[in-house]
């Protein structure tokens, strides 16, 4: 498909002439039933969602995201939890996670939960283990 | 589960309430299709995104069927060809027959 020149870039500013078109969510007292049925739609399920192009970018994976996609397949063959089951995880991240994390850290983020919810590892021991391995990498770094 | 529809049985997707996890696309709910396709018996999503992911485990499973729709029938504002279609996967429970066939 050719584009014009500068095609990207127009998109791009008249992406950001749209108005955006959002009802403030504060904790409301009472909801439609249609509001609450639009808050539980399952958050993957984007299909005829309006969107504008998106330029192609090649990239690579990296270490960590292959790190994050095998330890997660282990976690299935060891019965651990299903690729179902990580999807409504990550769904049920919510919309400000969901798009907020790049896509393995969405994976890593539900593995942990399922790993905690499991009862195979403890918030704390998780976290002990993070602040190991910072000073780990910092020490390497200096 | 027996399957209750055959090739090319025109079905009609269940615009029922989901709470929390499903794989029915809510583009294609309320909307008819043909089955084009037999897929087997597995566990519904539905059970398996909460750990239950065999019958052991309290999975039901239940014949799937690859559902073809037309485009101009999903997106009231489709501007390609009439011909152009789009196939998915339907688990047995989404599926009434579609009403014109009662007809």
């Amino acid at each position: 498909m050719s584009s014009s020149e500068g095609f990207d870039e127009i998109e791009y500013r008249v992406g950001n002439f749209a108005p955006v078109l959002r009802t403030p969510l504060d904790s409301p007292y009472e909801i439609s039933n249609e509001l609450f049925a639009a808050l539980r739609h399952v958050l993957h399920d984007v299909g005829g969602q309006p969107d504008l192009p998106q330029p192609y970018r090649e990239k690579v994976e990296e270490e960590w995201e292959m790190n994050a996609y095998v330890t997660c397949e282990c976690l299935g063959w060891r019965g651990v939890w299903n690729s179902e089951e990580r999807r409504r995880a990550e769904n049920d991240l919510g919309a400000t996670l969901y798009f907020g994390l790049p896509y393995y850290a969405r994976w890593a983020t539900v593995a942990a939960k399922v790993l905690i919810n499991t009862g195979q590892i403890t918030p704390d021991e998780l976290s002990a283990k993070i602040d190991e391995v910072r000073a780990r990498l910092e020490k390497k770094s200096a | 589960m027996n399957r209750t529809f055959g090739i090319g049985d025109r079905v009609t997707v269940k615009n029922a309430t989901s709470m929390f996890h499903t794989r029915t696309q809510a583009y294609t709910r309320g909307k008819t299709g043909v089955v084009v396709e037999f897929r087997p018996d597995w566990v519904i999503p539905e059970d398996e995104a909460w750990g239950r992911d065999t019958p052991e485990r309290g999975g039901r499973e239940e014949p799937f069927y690859v559902v073809r729709f037309k485009q101009k029938d999903l997106w009231p504002n489709y501007t390609g060809f009439d011909v152009d279609t789009l196939e998915t996967e339907v688990a047995q429970r989404w599926l009434d027959p579609a009403k014109e066939n009662a007809k």
